[in-house]
């Protein structure tokens, strides 16, 4: 019972702390709970910290791309290698052997000297003609594989993060009802896109940094055997960078944090108003809301010039740095240079090199950023990915038969999403097949919450909700979901042509069919009069559509779905009455053989219900037909005079 | 490309600044072609010392290393004021560029809205401004590079052998034709990773959105397919886009290495034959690359180029948009209105369509009257109901206020002295009072308590933890259907003001509350003019006046009592609203289809 109610939330702002959980008939027991703390969804990550782990957990999707990773890097250490020859080309072989003259220097040379004397006696040549075609094959060789490198590199990351988002988008999209009542689209939305976005540019970036650490450990090998010493000097300079780097993060981390934010806020609040522009509009909102994006708007400005000034300034030290390196090369190589301890090409190497060294450095500084970012991102992702809330599904569902009869039974429920606000309060019921039943009362009282029960869009205990007497945590919900057909208060349409929006891509449901459920909830006619007809695109939530037209399009979505139990909750209420009626027309030949629960607030759609039930604070007044409950002169006689004063007037 | 033309009003302002870091990058090139110059000296001093020529020419190993470090230091200085000056100026563009933005979408109508939807405008907001700002950034940097590099390093290269420089210049034209040729290719495949990245992003908000709706049908397998495919789409679009990236990326180096090739052999025999120094030769490698440099970055900077230019235009569609509805330039409407309207043969057709949703509108509203509106879905009562607002472009002479032309009025005299609740229930992430006083954050909690009262709004607030102070919507507490509606409701209430206009914004209250707010509002508008759109006899009844229209026409209008004995298709409606269907079923469903089709 304890893992039925996982689901409890704790909510920082306290006002809303209603993640739903089921009370086992009475609070006799009150089961320990593992509190869920949606306020984390919503939590800034730091990042603040190189999360190993969470690159590990990336791997898992680069895994099917390791061949063309592996290959990747065998392009990158070839490259490398390449660049490193051409740059002993023109040091050692141009300078040392053909310029110079020196043909025995114990500095290396990878063989290249031979080779050019090799070549130069075969071909017939001038030495530095021989050079010339190495250098020239080398060239070819260098951009051929440097382009392979970059191509079976990008196209591992694209792929594996086209995966991690499909995985992501998969995983949100199963989240139940509970998760989406308290975390916000906007979040789940910085996840699916920006947060994948970021990684890509961290794998991207550590891809590149590995491009220039290679060449570097190639170079320093051969700096090395050039001259220890020499190199150690140089190497002296590393420490001062990575100061530097150091120095910088620490600087920059609160202003990129405050960056973050003040960009964030800026898109917030542009969302904002642009979904609310025409109540923004009305309310002469628009000066008082320019004055305050251009406030928050001033403060990104700000912090972005801070984050500027230590960025051109640390890049700018590198930089330098790097140059400084050529004249301690000069300085001290000279001196090794006469006192034969170098060649002159050697010396060359090493302002040839000089780049390599401190480039992967500098490039590191930059890519932290990027990195740490991404982690922060990454975190985020694999926190949406682990948030394993879920309804409770069966290990072994049972199959519901082919055609099923339709009889729902709730047995003494008692449901909350707040431990301390009952919503329903032993309700029980049992609706028989084709039977149909209303559901009334004022706002509030648990009329929505019981048909969300029926679609399990909660957890709640066994032994209370029943289909054709089989337990609902019995069965899978999806294979529950597909025989009960749901109007929902707030519907949505999605964008696609109206047909797209009939069948929802439910390759069940043909064209024909979906035509067919149009014309019987009568939004033939007015899907007729479009331009396009059945073709007609419609756009984000459906805004070229009238209310009641779209409501009209609900129903056509659920009639073409043709499930055994209807659940209509009063989205009735803003269809006028005309279109009301060819609605109920439709809905009568619809109600007919299946198990159907209305809920509404008008009594004439009441009235088509063979029981009418009374729901007021969670607990059922009264149960009977309309005459019955008339009779009784109770709540539904109340409701049902207010609805029907006009008579007396009139009559 | 032209398009970019279109930024200088932005980038104007700014000149002085561009200028001065202009001047501080050339200034700053100039000490990096000295450190270069330096260290090819001190390669010549370093062979001249080998060969054992210890006094032959040249400056000592010690100077030229003081030289290297004082030129380098110098550098420092100037790039890091140069690099800041610009990247201030694209920081301060893309800064004006949001405000533009913020300021136009503001003007805009629902034509606007409709043909640029809210995430796409997020993404112009979000992803073209800052990539104007990497191209005033960067590519200003990259621009300022292009001009400086090639003419410090030609007079150089020029002084120190013309003939090895101009074996190496020929080369040049040719990578400018391949980075052309490329570009061209690269704005395919930018606009096309722009536009599914967008689709992408729309997708996946459209789908949270509705994932009640998803759940409900149990349909998260195909949506989760046809997620799929936005996904794909947006991967494979991106790798053709690093594909051809790449492919720069491979040929400008090799066209920059064809040149290090005539170095390495027509400059080595230079040397040979005694025509210039060893470190005269790498003067060459040295600025070879400070040429290269900009051709090699030049498929960057024509990438950036590309997509800022795309960019450029999808800011502009927002800047250049013209807003619907603009105020007339002189006034003579009255300061104060007192709400008579006078509707003369009013007719409307939205643009772009052919058939006219209100046909021959006649009729008049007196100071403090209440009227009611009913109508089939699409017979044209939202439409009706945005002229006196004017949130559609009235036509001229067709609508007049107080015996003024509504569209003499400018715009915000009219929507502060009429109030209108909208048929959508939409609340900002705020705190309910500031929901509530949404035209008027100064307004003294008392009256927002008080319309909070009116809209039956009370008992639900006082629940509420943090009461007022309550954040509602995306980042806060959800509310109810009826809920929001209520507090929309309120927020019309509260403004009291002359005339009162309410789309069908009882929908998702339930009768019983729906009776405590209108006898509520009833009296609080005696003397105030209040239009109505309802479904609902039981709510139209309380109107002084009911116009039922059809199609686009006034097909019945009079009070109540009147339109019951006129016995016509209000009447029905009260049939069918108080006794139900089922006894009108008697009547045969005729009827229905009579009503339906007609």
């Amino acid at each position: 019972m304890t893992d039925l109610n996982q689901a409890t939330g704790s909510g920082a702002t306290g006002a809303q702390d209603a993640a739903p959980r089921s009370d086992a008939r009475r609070s006799d027991a009150r089961p320990s709970e593992a509190r869920r703390d949606y306020a984390m969804f919503d939590a800034e990550l730091s990042g603040a910290v190189l999360n190993m782990h969470l690159l590990g957990r990336l791997m898992a999707w680069l895994k099917p791309y390791r061949i063309t990773l592996v290959l990747s890097a065998f392009l990158i250490l070839f490259t490398s290698y390449v660049a490193v020859i051409m740059e002993i080309i023109i040091s050692r072989v141009l300078v040392d052997y053909i310029i110079v003259g020196e043909r025995d220097s114990p500095m290396p040379d990878l063989g290249m000297i031979d080779l050019t004397i090799w070549l130069e006696g075969r071909l017939g040549v001038e030495p530095i003609y021989a050079a010339g075609l190495i250098f020239l094959v080398l060239l070819i060789c260098f951009s051929v594989a440097g382009h392979a490198h970059r191509l079976t590199l990008i196209s591992s990351i694209v792929r594996c993060l086209r995966d991690l988002r499909q995985d992501l988008f998969t995983h949100m999209e199963t989240r139940p009802s509970s998760f989406y009542d308290r975390v916000p689209i906007g979040r789940i939305m910085t996840r699916v896109t920006n947060d994948v976005e970021t990684l890509y540019e961290m794998l991207r970036g550590i891809g590149g940094l590995i491009g220039e650490f290679v060449p570097f450990l190639v170079a320093m090998i051969i700096m090395l055997s050039t001259s220890v010493r020499l190199t150690l000097i140089l190497l002296l300079l590393v420490p001062i960078v990575a100061v530097a780097t150091f120095f910088f993060r620490r600087a920059s981390r609160e202003v990129f944090r405050l960056v973050r934010n003040s960009v964030s806020s800026l898109n917030q609040n542009l969302q904002e108003n642009l979904s609310g522009m025409q109540v923004v509009q009305l309310s002469q909102r628009e000066a008082h809301n320019l004055a305050t994006y251009t406030e928050i708007n001033k403060d990104n400005r700000r912090y972005e010039y801070k984050a500027i000034n230590l960025g051109t300034t640390y890049g700018a030290f590198n930089d330098s740095l790097a140059s400084m390196g050529l004249g301690i090369i000069i300085w001290y190589g000279g001196g090794e240079v006469v006192q034969d301890q170098m060649s002159l090409g050697g010396v060359i190497l090493f302002t040839r090199f000089m780049h390599m060294l401190f480039t992967p450095v500098v490039m590191l500084g930059e890519q932290l950023n990027v990195l740490f970012r991404a982690m922060a991102s990454g975190e985020r992702i694999f926190q949406a990915l682990d948030w394993d809330e879920q309804i409770h599904e069966p290990a072994e569902p049972i199959q519901l038969p082919p055609r099923l009869k339709g009889k729902v039974e709730f047995r003494h429920v008692n449901f909350s999403y707040d431990p301390d606000i009952p919503i329903l309060k032993d309700v029980s019921i049992t609706i028989q097949p084709g039977e149909k039943l209303a559901i009334v009362g004022p706002t509030g009282s648990g009329k929505s919450t019981m048909i969300r029960l029926l679609g399990r869009f909660y957890d709640f205990d066994r032994e209370l909700i029943f289909l054709d007497d089989i337990d609902l945590n019995d069965l899978h919900s999806r294979d529950l979901r597909s025989r009960i057909g749901v109007v929902l208060q707030d519907f949505h349409i999605f964008s696609g042509t109206i047909l797209d929006n009939i069948a929802l891509g439910n390759p069940n449901i043909s064209r024909e069919r979906s035509i067919q459920a149009a014309k019987t909830v009568n939004a033939h006619g007015f899907i007729s009069a479009l331009p396009d007809g059945y073709e007609a695109e419609l756009v984000e939530r459906g805004a070229n559509l009238s209310q009641g037209q779209r409501q009209l399009l609900a129903f056509a979505r659920v009639l073409a779905a043709d499930p055994e139990i209807l659940i209509l909750d009063e989205a009735t209420a803003s269809i006028d009455t005309e279109t009301e009626l060819l609605i109920q027309d439709g809905l009568r030949k619809l109600m007919v053989g299946r198990t159907s629960i209305l809920i509404a607030h008008r009594l004439q759609t009441i009235q088509e219900a063979d029981r009418i039930m009374v729901l007021h604070d969670g607990v059922v007044e009264e149960l009977g037909s309309h005459e019955e409950l008339l009779a009784r002169e109770g709540l539904y006689h109340t409701l049902h005079e207010l609805q029907f004063q006009e008579v007396d007037d009139t009559e | 490309m032209k398009s970019l033309l279109k930024l200088v009003p932005f980038v104007r302002p700014y000149f002085l600044r561009i200028l001065a870091g202009c001047a501080a990058f050339f200034v700053a090139r100039l000490f990096e072609a000295s450190s270069f110059l330096l260290v090819a000296e001190g390669i010549d001093a370093i062979d001249i010392l080998d060969r054992g020529n210890q006094a032959a020419r040249g400056y000592s190993l010690k100077t030229i290393t003081v030289g290297i470090i004082a030129a380098v230091t110098l550098r420092f200085f100037f790039i890091v004021f140069a690099r800041r000056a610009i990247r201030r100026v694209g920081i301060s563009v893309s800064f004006d560029l949001r405000q533009e933005l913020y300021a136009s979408v503001q003007k805009q109508g629902s034509r606007f809205f409709a043909g640029i939807g809210v995430g796409d405008l997020m993404i112009r907001a979000i992803q073209d401004i800052s990539l104007v700002q990497r191209l005033i950034a960067m590519g200003l940097i990259q621009l300022v590079i292009m001009v400086y590099a090639p003419v410090i390093a030609v007079t150089v290269m020029l002084f120190k052998s013309p003939s090895l420089t101009l074996l190496i210049l020929p080369a040049l034209p040719l990578v400018f034709v391949y980075a052309w040729y490329m570009s061209k290719q690269l704005a395919i495949t930018s606009r096309a990773v722009q536009e599914r990245l967008s689709a992408l992003s729309s997708h996946t908000q459209e789908n949270l959105s509705g994932i009640r709706t998803v759940q409900a049908q149990a349909q998260e397998d195909n949506e989760i397919a046809r997620f799929w495919l936005s996904n794909d789409a947006y991967a494979t679009a991106f790798y053709a886009q690093a594909r051809i990236n790449s492919l720069m990326g491979a040929w400008m180096p090799l066209f920059a290495s064809l040149g290090h090739l005539g170095i390495l052999v027509y400059g080595g025999n230079l040397v040979l034959s005694g025509q210039i120094t060893i470190g005269e030769l790498f003067v060459f490698f040295y600025f070879l690359n400070m040429l290269l440099q900009p051709i090699r970055m030049a498929g960057f900077f024509v990438t950036l180029l590309q997509r800022a230019a795309v960019s450029t235009d999808r800011l502009y569609e927002v800047y250049d948009a013209v807003p619907e509805i603009e105020d007339r330039p002189t006034d003579n409407t009255p300061a104060e209105i007192s709400g008579s309207f006078e509707l003369r043969n009013l007719s409307y057709t939205y643009p772009g369509s052919d058939a006219s949703v209100l046909e021959g509108i006649s009729f008049s509203v007196e100071q403090g009257e209440s009227i009611g509106i009913v109508g089939r879905v699409g017979s044209g009562k939202s439409t009706l109901l945005k002229q006196f607002t004017r949130m559609v472009d009235t036509n001229p002479g067709q609508l007049y206020l107080d015996g003024h032309d509504v569209c003499d009025y400018p715009l915000a005299r009219l929507r502060a002295q009429i109030g209108q609740v909208l048929q959508d229930p939409f609340l900002f992430g705020e705190a309910l009072r500031n929901n509530i006083s949404y035209d008027d954050p100064d307004r003294h909690l008392d009256l927002i308590w008080d319309s909070a009262e009116s809209a039956a709004l009370r008992d639900t607030i006082e629940e509420l933890p943090q009461q007022m102070d309550t954040v509602v919507g995306e980042r806060g507490v959800t509310l109810s259907g009826g809920q929001k509606q209520r507090t929309t409701l309120a927020r019309g209430l509260i403004r009291d003001a002359p005339v009162l206009i309410l789309d069908d914004c009882f929908s998702s209250v339930d009768t019983e509350t729906e009776e405590h707010i209108l006898s509520r509002l009833k009296a609080m508008r005696k003397q105030k003019t209040t239009i109505l759109v309802s479904h609902r006899v039981s709510t139209l009844r309380h109107s002084d006046r009911i116009i039922v229209l059809e199609e686009g026409r006034i097909a019945e209008m009079g009070s109540h009592e009147e339109l019951l004995r006129l016995n016509g298709i209000y009447a029905e409606l009260e049939r069918v609203q108080t006794q139900g269907i089922s006894s009108s079923e008697d009547g045969g469903s005729g009827e229905y289809e009579l009503s339906g089709s007609r």
